[in-house]
């Protein structure tokens, strides 16, 4: 077959010569027979190979971080993550040999870990909740993972990190300015508080501490860029934690910040006059308390290079406080650091002697920025050499707070700048002006004192006693309507048409009366009327012998005359009953309360009244009209001293008369004419009787007509 | 030595002895010598060429794949946003840990005592029948052919089964995925572990189970 031939293969060699059984070289025939198949296996141990040596590759390097507690990290499954990316895990949780640390061995990506500088940082990323949001809230559920930052260095060498314990605050490679900010206390400020630039975050604070080589509180903060370009020696820093609440002329006021800083409390910041120098590092920059402190800090500046100094005063330094302002020519140009007293042993006086220590900013006193305090006691000394002296003086005049003046008296008694072994420098001060205010505030003190304040009292508590009594009695209770009544009537009175020319009416009645009286005293009207009736008596005599009684005119006329005299008096008294009712009605009417504007008006009127009646010397005629009454009433007095005898004679007249009626017959036409006589003597001695009662009751009728 | 036998003992005459060879695809003989089935096209061998070498190399090939199928996660388990891995031999000690035995023997079974137990099989029986080994001579000695065979049967059948950690993989991640909760993803050594599979299953494919008895017409020549 020819197939034979040409397939020498070992299985079908037995029916070939031996010349034809070409020995094959075994390579050659290895190769030929090698099949295309191992191709897979050599393809499987290349990929094998390739993904061992890729997890070799990707194994990472392995460095070591040490923390202070590694709570929630766990071996193979923490990660490392750099910007949020994972770059390795941690393979192995351990203790440093003193068991002072945790020692954290990972593996992390190696070409990350070639550019990991030896500062890098490395913290532990964990939930947390805190006034400026909630962070870390994906490692509630996936557990802890440690963060890193860093500035990417090449080649970087370092394997062995340490870790902080808390995230920081300013990332690595976040671009920016830190500065270190000063206070005296810092509160009111946290880490991690906001600074603000126009109510914008802007940067951070960090954590505050206290430095060892004086009682400040420092911390750093980082303004990140753009912002930082704002920065310079002019910046002014405040705190604007909290609120502030002001009441001042302007009224009421409340400040308050964003949220996180009310919370956390917070840092304002902006450039309070132009032409600041740039930052030098290590600049220190002031926390103020308050934007308006900040503000006036440009004339204080008792900022970075303050000189300290001491002023030693003799007298009461009461109202100076710490922080009081040092002026000069009423600039502040410092405040005061301290005070306290102290012995002063040598010179004169020996005593006790308050030491103020203030600080001085060389700036606020026209010194260059960079003037360091040999510079400012130079200047100092120079001019105290020429009389600036230290002095208190009141801050303003109704306050007793003092401040610090530096004064420039030429005319002083020539005093050095002392500077003492410990360094302390002494400003030489003055007695201060302040006393004088004081004496004067304590004369008019004692005149105030001497003042019989007490006697006043007394007095005074007498007459409120007594008013109390009054005005507690009921009667008094009830005036103020009664009188208000009264004055009401009073006013209706006075106002009247009638009272208005009362006066001059009453200065012709008072003239009548007056030409009256005078009538009856010059004619002896009175006398004549006693003669009269003398006469008549005589008459009546006469008559009664020759005509006999007249009982029935005479009981009648007897009846009549009682009859008026009782009614007289019963109407008197029932009207003056009458009267005394409506008075008390009068008082006690409501209306009272409104009495003080009707008085006013009421006394107001009457005042017109009284002038208009002084005016027309009513008073006088008046006075003269009383002076004539009174004698004209003595007149009338003495007659009715004989009007009882009138009387008696009258009586004895109308018996006579009767007498004589009943001798003539009952209706003769003397009867009837001695009637008619009798009637009109009946109504003359009525009113006479009734002229006679009413002036005994009230002479004044009289003159006002009742 | 005793002629070639059946199991009743009688002398089997073979195709290549007759001088004939078989068709694999339709079974028709021809002569010996005939380069293709006159029927259906199919070359025709006597014996499959190449045979041991193919079976070394696919042996080979999943040997080599069965290693990181080991070494690598078979699952990534990724639970709330911690991820665990999972090897084969991890995933049975943590089943074992977990008090799941059946199920831990079940894997270790399929997934280690099979694929291993078939390496050797494999290995032993490529040995075994090539004539030019020395250690293949060695192990010859005094074994039973049906024995031989019987292992192939049982290297054959069994090899689809090595296939249920896979498919226990493949089913488990595309069922999980929730995402932030749970999440199963197939490690490398899933796809090492199927490729190891499916190489040993090539291997026995491509073993020529004619070349045992072979070994009883060596021993008569």
């Amino acid at each position: 077959m020819s197939t034979d031939n040409t397939t020498p293969t070992s299985d079908q060699t037995p029916g070939q010569t031996p010349g034809q059984m070409r020995i094959d070289p075994p390579k050659r025939s290895f190769w030929r027979n090698l099949s295309l198949i191992w191709l897979v296996p050599i393809l499987a141990l290349v990929v094998s190979l390739g993904i061992a040596w890729q997890t070799y590759a990707a194994r990472g390097v392995s460095i070591e971080i040490s923390f202070l507690n590694a709570s929630g990290v766990r071996p193979g499954e923490t990660t490392i993550r750099y910007r949020d990316v994972v770059i390795g895990t941690v393979e192995e949780v351990r203790f440093t040999p003193d068991l002072a640390r945790v020692l954290v061995t990972a593996s992390v990506d190696r070409e990350v870990a070639d550019t990991l500088p030896a500062d890098a940082q490395f913290w532990v990323v964990q939930p947390e909740v805190s006034a400026r949001g909630i962070t870390g809230l994906s490692t509630v559920l996936s557990g802890v993972y440690i963060e890193t930052s860093f500035t990417p260095v090449a080649d970087a060498e370092a394997r062995v990190f340490t870790g902080m314990d808390s995230a920081p605050l300013i990332r690595e490679g976040q671009k920016g300015t830190r500065i270190t900010l000063r206070t005296r206390d810092a509160n009111r400020i946290s880490a991690g508080a906001p600074i603000l630039f126009h109510g914008i975050e802007v940067g951070h604070i960090e954590t505050p501490r206290l430095i060892l080589s004086s009682d400040s509180v420092v911390f750093d903060a980082f303004i990140m860029a753009p912002h930082d370009r704002r920065l310079s020696t002019a910046t002014r820093f405040w705190d604007t934690s909290g609120f502030t609440v002001s009441l001042g002329t302007g009224g009421l006021s409340l400040d308050v910040g964003n949220l996180a800083a009310l919370v956390t409390g917070g840092i304002a910041f902006d450039t309070i006059f132009s032409g600041g120098a740039p930052l030098n590092p290590g600049y220190i920059f002031d926390l103020f308390p308050d934007e308006t402190a900040a503000r006036q800090s440009l004339f204080t500046g008792v900022g970075a290079n303050a000189v300290e100094m001491v002023i030693e005063f003799d007298g009461s330094v009461n109202g100076l406080a710490v922080g009081s302002p040092v002026r000069f020519r009423g600039l502040r140009v410092g405040e005061v650091r301290a005070i306290g007293a102290v012995l002063v042993d040598r010179g004169s006086p020996r005593g006790v002697r308050l030491r103020t220590t203030i600080a001085l900013d060389p700036q606020a006193l026209g010194l260059p920025a960079e003037a360091g305090p040999e510079a400012t006691v130079a200047f100092l000394r120079e001019a105290v050499d020429q009389g600036l002296r230290a002095q208190l003086a009141t801050s303003s005049l109704f306050t007793a707070s003092l401040v610090i003046e530096l004064a420039e008296l030429p005319d002083a008694t020539p005093a050095t700048l002392e500077q003492r072994e410990d360094g302390m420098i002494v400003l030489p001060s003055v007695k201060s002006e302040l006393p004088d205010f004081t004496a004067t505030a304590e004369g008019v003190l004692e005149r105030i004192n001497a003042l019989p304040v007490e006697d006043l009292m007394n007095q005074a508590i007498t007459l409120m006693a007594s008013i109390e009594a009054v005005v507690s009695s009921d009667g008094t209770r009830q005036a103020p309507d009664a009188a208000l009544a009264l004055i009401e009537d009073i006013r209706a009175l006075v106002g009247g048409e009638d009272t208005q020319a009362l006066p001059g009416e009453l200065r012709g009645g008072l003239a009548e009366v007056r030409g009256m009286v005078e009538e009856l005293r010059l004619r002896g009207a009175i006398d004549k009327l006693v003669t009269v009736l003398e006469s008549a008596d005589t008459i009546a005599a006469n008559t009664a012998t020759a005509s006999g009684e007249i009982p029935a005119l005479v009981a009648d006329i007897r009846g009549l005359i009682a009859r008026a005299s009782g009614v007289e008096i019963e109407t008197l008294a029932a009207a003056a009953t009458r009267l005394v009712e409506s008075t008390d009605r009068l008082i006690g009417s409501d209306e009272m309360r409104a009495l003080p504007p009707a008085l006013a008006s009421a006394l107001a009127e009457v005042s017109q009244v009284l002038a208009a009646l002084r005016e027309g010397e009513a008073v006088e005629n008046v006075n003269r009209t009383l002076a004539s009454t009174r004698s004209a009433a003595e007149s009338v007095a003495q007659a009715m001293q004989s009007l009882p005898e009138l009387s008696q004679r009258l009586e004895r007249l109308v018996a006579q008369a009767d007498g004589l009626i009943a001798a003539y017959g009952a209706r003769s036409d003397f009867n009837t004419e001695a009637m008619q006589v009798m009637r009109e003597f009946r109504d003359t001695a009525r009113a006479v009787t009734q002229l006679a009662r009413a002036i005994e009751r009230n002479p004044n009728s009289l003159l006002i007509g009742r | 030595m005793t002629p070639p036998h059946s199991n009743d003992g009688a002398q089997i005459l073979t195709a290549r002895q007759a001088g004939l060879v078989g068709c694999h695809s339709c079974g028709r003989v021809h002569p010996m010598g005939t380069a293709r089935c006159g029927r259906c096209g199919a070359p025709l061998h006597s014996r499959m060429p190449g045979s041991l070498q193919k079976v070394w190399a696919w042996l080979f090939a999943g040997m080599v794949v069965y290693v990181p199928a080991n070494i690598y996660p078979m699952l990534l388990t990724t639970s709330f946003g911690r991820t665990t891995e999972n090897t084969i031999i991890g995933g049975v000690v943590e089943l074992m840990h977990y008090g799941s035995y059946g199920v831990a023997l079940i894997v270790f079974v399929a997934s280690v005592l099979i694929p291993v137990g078939k390496f050797l099989a494999i290995g032993y029986l490529a040995l075994v029948v090539d004539p030019r080994s020395r250690l293949g001579g060695r192990l010859r000695q005094g074994q039973d052919l049906h024995r031989r065979q019987h292992l192939f049967e049982v290297v054959e059948f069994i090899g689809r089964w090595s296939m249920i950690d896979v498919f226990v993989v493949a089913i488990l991640s595309a069922l999980v995925q929730l995402d932030f909760a749970a999440t199963i993803n197939p490690g490398i050594a899933a796809v090492s572990f199927s490729l190891s599979v499916a190489f040993t299953m090539l291997a026995a494919l491509s073993f020529d189970p004619r070349l045992i008895w072979d070994a009883e017409q060596d021993k008569i020549s």
